[in-house]
């Protein structure tokens, strides 16, 4: 089995401890927003938790997961920062232009990248960055691809019963 | 050396805070994950490229992770005690 099916599997089994976890401190029954939010968070945290300390990525979700509880907002947080994303890459295409212009534009999207990344605005060394960028994609995209496959079977076998 | 010297790369060495070696070993590893940059030669992506493809990259999976969040709280919502969904869904998945 290669590396990336053993990450997947790992994430699947924190992810169901993590929706337990999360499905007892609960108070049921949960509206379709408190659910949402608590599989958003829970699988967040499994994904962290899959690749554990080793990196400042998965510390820094870790991290910023433990503020929320269920009743919080990660929405809120994710839209606020999608706007904040959105004014940085309008000062980019005011200076595209002109060797200062790629200088510029190097720096803003830098920036811009370590604000995806969680814990990338700690990071100074732009060699560190690049190594846990290419780090937490790859566990982003298992996670991805873990979600994916779960609500393809959940709607299989919904239409099935 | 001398094929550092084409205009787009010009951009890029010197006066960047990311140097060459570094650039060419990102758009190596990335070009295997980003499905943008898999089409693109190593020595024709600029720093900036590079970055604000990965940028988007990572947006998108967030957008996804959402996504699939709504979905699947959604397809939960209509029976709260799934048990037995449960159960077939992990022994779907203990591959």
């Amino acid at each position: 089995m290669n590396t990336y099916n053993m990450v997947k599997q790992e994430f699947i089994k924190k992810w169901i401890t993590t929706l337990h976890m999360l499905d007892s401190s609960v108070e049921h029954p949960l509206n379709v927003t408190e659910r949402k939010n608590a599989i958003r968070l829970s699988s967040d945290i499994a994904m962290a938790a899959t690749r554990s300390g080793a990196t400042i990525w998965s510390r820094a979700l870790i991290s910023r997961t433990r503020k929320y509880t269920t009743t919080c907002k990660p929405v809120a947080h994710r839209i606020l920062k999608k706007a904040r994303n959105r004014m940085k890459n309008r000062c980019t295409t005011i200076t595209r232009n002109g060797i200062f212009g790629a200088k510029m534009r190097v720096r803003k999207r830098t920036e811009l990248l370590k604000s995806l990344v969680p814990g990338g605005e700690l990071i100074y060394d732009k060699d560190y960055l690049i190594r846990e960028t290419l780090d937490y994609i790859v566990y982003l995209q298992a996670q991805v691809d873990v979600m994916r496959t779960v609500a393809a079977i959940d709607s299989v076998t919904r239409d099935l019963s | 050396m001398s094929s550092r010297r084409s205009s787009r790369s010009r951009q890029s060495s010197g006066s960047s805070r990311i140097s060459d070696d570094q650039i060419s070993d990102l758009v190596t590893r990335l070009q295997h994950l980003i499905p943008e940059l898999r089409r693109r030669r190593s020595d024709k992506v600029s720093a900036s490229t590079v970055l604000q493809e990965t940028c988007n990259y990572i947006r998108n999976l967030h957008r996804e992770v959402d996504d699939l969040s709504d979905r699947l709280s959604e397809l939960l919502a209509t029976t709260d005690d799934n048990s037995g969904e449960a159960a077939i869904i992990r022994s779907l998945l203990n591959y």
